[in-house]
């Protein structure tokens, strides 16, 4: 379908209208998006207010590194689909498209590094109820951070797959010429998606990595 | 059957410009390293001031300049922030409830 | 867009007959048509398990069903009622009926959408059916853990998948509404001109889409923390299970108004037509929606007074759960005073209006008592409790609803039911509903606790006329659906307007073309035109 015929769907007056309504509709969704996820925060922030020294210590058990560069894929990879965006509404193709394929491509980076991290928490013993080996004080409070982490990072890798499979969908459909100056909103709401995506880790990354470690 | 007149626009804020969203980006990944040194010093309580405080910046850098709520409606800026303050909700009144809890004895 | 020239079929009912042309509609009036289909037998199904409850109860012996059967019961009465009966009712039903009417906007925003929470309402339904089917759950409408994720042998995670399901039914729903009141209001529907219906489906939108998602996730962490056996609600493992309870109340408080704020919105509708004057106080009615909405969400906590809050938090959920009485007193006041000196028909619609204002303002009152940190140790757990909420959701919001749907019968169905079976109906309704649930506020201050299928044979006599009660008002419950079926195919034909009322529906067609409106409306003035 080309971007120059794409109807107006009828309960609507003209593209404008459609075009607030579809922006409106996304950002409702993100805010749902944001109590979602919300729910796993306001549970940590409350777990470690109990737990203090047993979250910093197994906060520590994380791999701060690879979380950093994690952050920085994410974080780039924003940068790419908001430049992506604007290349469409400056009337490009080409560029737009291969944004979008790093967009992508950052995103599975990100998949397969944590990918990484699961495997070494695996073989330290530091998933509860499938292989935890951790004992002492601080055992209990511990499983919960992770209990938590395994949440947390499980519904934010499923939202960055989702994300990843619709930046493919929307590279194909800016390769064939589906968005031009005028109409853009699919692309401009899966942007809006990631972004949100990358927000939540934003978050994730201090409360995650970053308890105690200079303790 | 349309009582309003038809508009036509390029639909959207325009976008930011080049140069804006790589500074953007430049911004995110120094305020990356400044949470990861800061998290190595010791500052006791003010390691998560700073943590939370610099993811805060992120966000809020993420969601004008890349996710356009500087540029674009009204409407979304509040839409946006009603997400964040019904969080702040939830979290603020559950503190409340788990920082001032006292061991009740039993009367006997 | 430029006008189609082709012959418009004449109503949305004739646009086709077939069950795909159901099925597939994107047509708000068909999906809302569809749901009152679902939420009407999800309804009497749940009315089912009601019927077993009050049969155990009616001797203190539990001689008809075992403990066990017994908290399925009343589980499943919970589960079917709050989440497939009462919180789509008037959101989903007559709110996707009448919304874009009311605006004068041809459809939702995103009709596809509204197809697709539908279908995700009878996907959720079946899980809950199947839950029903293998053998039922037993943990209670709330899920309590550690005994719904550690202990109870019931089916869970069916039930838990259920209701996550049509979560996200109401989530869309509501989405769909903020969108369509923001984008598509005819020109001149501005924000102070709108009918309170409309203001309502607006603030039971903002709940639906703020509080649910915090119910998904909560569910998840039920169903995670069953499959694996770990713990951040069970206190063996060091977890906290008060935790569970702040979510699972951070969400299910708001769902309160999402059940009642719609049926405050449907009967402002109700008694300015019944009494023909204006809504006294416009704009406090509206303040008071959209205040009840908000301070909705921060008394969540006076669900765990004896739960092993702290304390002040506890005084603090207590002072604000005090604070939201006061828009509740607002709009009753506001409605009080409409009455007075109006031009009062008390034909059916007017009935169950006059009927909900006072059962909303004794179960009303009754939270009050509840929202008391002291007197609620007392209460908490008995059936005071349980009379309290009935008296709000059935008294309240199942009269509204039921008033609307007589209101709105010929609009959606282009017939005319009869009146006097209505007003029968209407009065039998609520006799049995107080016979029924007056005896429980009694019950509960006797100190007869719920959710146990045998008593004390002291309370025999109260739990005897309560389930005489129930029976009348089953009874009254079966009427509209006898006399309104019958009137699809008997009633007298309705004009565009039978009732003489004024809103932007009633001047369309009865039942309306499938677009809404021939030529959008232009909106001059504010809602209830009526002479005074
Ligand atoms: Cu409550």
């Amino acid at each position: 379908m080309n971007a120059r015929t794409h109807p107006v769907p009828e309960q609507f007056d003209d593209p404008v209208q459609q075009r607030e309504a579809a922006t409106l509709g996304m950002w409702a969704f993100l805010a749902t998006e944001i109590l979602f996820f919300g729910v796993l925060f306001a549970g940590y922030t409350l777990c470690r207010v109990r737990f203090p020294e047993a979250f910093a210590e197994a906060s520590r058990h994380t791999d701060m590194l690879l979380g950093t560069i994690e952050t920085a894929v994410l974080l780039t990879s924003s940068c790419a689909v908001a430049l992506s965006v604007r290349e469409v509404q400056l009337g490009g193709r080409r560029l737009a498209t291969a944004l979008l394929g790093v967009t992508a491509l950052l995103g599975i980076s990100f998949l397969v590094m944590h990918g990484f991290e699961y495997y070494a928490e695996y073989q330290e013993g530091l998933i509860p109820s499938i292989h935890y080996t951790q004992q002492g004080v601080y055992a209990h409070g511990m499983a919960i951070f992770y209990c938590l982490y395994y949440f947390i990072t499980g519904f934010h890798s499923i939202h960055v797959t989702i994300g990843v499979v619709l930046m493919g969908v929307m590279g194909w459909r800016t390769w064939h010429g589906a968005f031009d100056q005028d109409y853009h909103t699919p692309l401009e709401l899966t942007a809006l998606y990631w972004h949100l995506v990358d927000i939540v880790w934003i978050f994730v990354y201090p409360v995650i990595y970053l308890v105690g470690r200079a303790g | 059957m349309n009582a309003r007149p038809q508009r036509t626009h390029k639909s959207g804020p325009r976008p930011p410009s080049l140069g804006s969203n790589l500074w953007t980006l430049l911004a995110l990944l120094v305020l990356l390293g400044l949470s990861a040194g800061s998290a190595l010093l010791r500052l006791g309580p003010f390691n998560t001031v700073a943590n939370l405080g610099i993811a805060v910046i992120k966000a809020l850098l993420v969601l004008t300049i890349f996710m356009r709520l500087k540029t674009d409606n009204a409407l979304l800026r509040i839409v946006a922030s009603v997400g964040f303050a019904w969080l702040a909700v939830m979290i603020a009144l559950g503190l409340a409830d788990v920082l001032t809890r006292t061991p009740l004895l039993p009367p006997w | 867009m430029s006008t189609v020239e082709l012959p418009l079929p004449r109503s949305y009912l004739e646009e086709g007959f077939g069950l795909r042309s159901w099925l597939l509609t994107h047509d708000h009036k068909r999906i809302g048509v569809l749901y009152g289909l679902g939420i009407t037998f999800f309804f009497f199904l749940g009315g089912l398990a009601a019927a077993l409850i009050r049969w155990e109860l009616v001797t203190p012996a539990g001689d008809l069903l075992s403990a066990e059967t017994y908290n399925k019961a009343f589980t499943f009465h919970g589960v079917v009622m709050v989440w497939f009966f009462l919180i789509p009712s008037i959101p989903s039903t007559l709110g996707n009926f009448l919304l874009p009417l009311m605006i004068g906007a041809r459809d939702v925003a995103f009709p596809r959408l509204n197809l697709f929470s539908w279908y995700l309402y009878m996907v959720g339904g079946i899980f809950t059916l199947a839950c029903l089917l293998l053998g039922g759950v037993d943990t209670g409408w709330t899920f309590y853990t550690p005994f719904s994720t550690m202990f109870s042998n019931s089916h869970v995670l069916m039930a838990v998948v259920g209701v996550f399901i049509v979560g996200f039914s109401s989530i869309f729903t509501g989405l769909n509404f903020i969108v369509t009141i923001h984008t598509l209001r005819a020109p001149g529907m501005t924000w102070m001109r709108l009918p309170l219906f409309v203001w309502a489906m607006y603030a039971v939108a903002l709940v639906m889409v703020l509080a649910t998602p915090v119910l998904a996730m909560t569910l998840s962490l039920i169903g995670l923390e069953r499959l694996f056996g770990v713990g951040i609600f069970d206190p063996a493992l060091g977890g906290d299970p008060v935790l569970f309870q702040h979510f699972f109340w951070f969400y299910s408080h708001p769902a309160v108004y999402i059940m009642i704020l719609p049926a405050m919105g449907l009967v402002s509708e109700l008694i300015t037509h019944g009494a023909r004057r204006r809504i006294f106080g416009y704009k406090f009615m509206v303040y008071a929606i959209i205040g009840i909405a908000v301070v909705g969400f921060l008394v969540w906590g006076h669900h765990m007074f004896v739960a092993g809050q702290s304390m002040y938090a506890s005084i603090v959920f207590s002072i604000l759960s005090f604070i939201i009485a006061v828009p509740s007193a607002i709009k009753v006041f506001n409605w009080t005073a409409t009455l007075y000196k109006g031009d009062i028909s008390f034909d059916a619609p007017m009935l169950y209006a006059l009927g909900f204002v006072g059962l909303f303002m004794l179960g009303g009152l009754t939270g009050l008592f509840l929202a008391a940190t002291a007197l609620d140790v007392n209460l908490t757990d008995t059936y005071f409790v349980v009379a309290h909420f009935h008296y709000i959701m059935v008294g309240g919001a199942v009269m509204a609803y039921l008033g609307g749907i007589h209101y709105w019968w010929p609009k959606i169905t282009g017939r005319m039911y009869s009146e006097a079976w209505a007003r029968f109906a209407a009065i039998l309704m609520f006799f049995g509903f107080n016979l029924t649930f007056f005896p429980q506020y009694i019950l509960g201050v006797e100190g007869m606790p719920r959710r146990y299928h045998e008593y004390l044979p002291q309370f025999q006599v109260w739990n005897v006329l309560s389930s005489a009660g129930a029976t009348i008002l089953g009874v009254a419950y079966l009427l509209p659906l006898l006399y309104l079926a019958w009137s699809l195919r008997h009633g007298a034909r309705a004009g565009p307007n039978p009732w003489d009322a004024t809103g932007l529906e009633w001047q369309t067609a009865s039942p309306p073309p499938p677009h809404n409106f021939d030529v959008t409306p232009t909106v001059t003035e504010g809602p209830y035109a009526y002479r005074r």
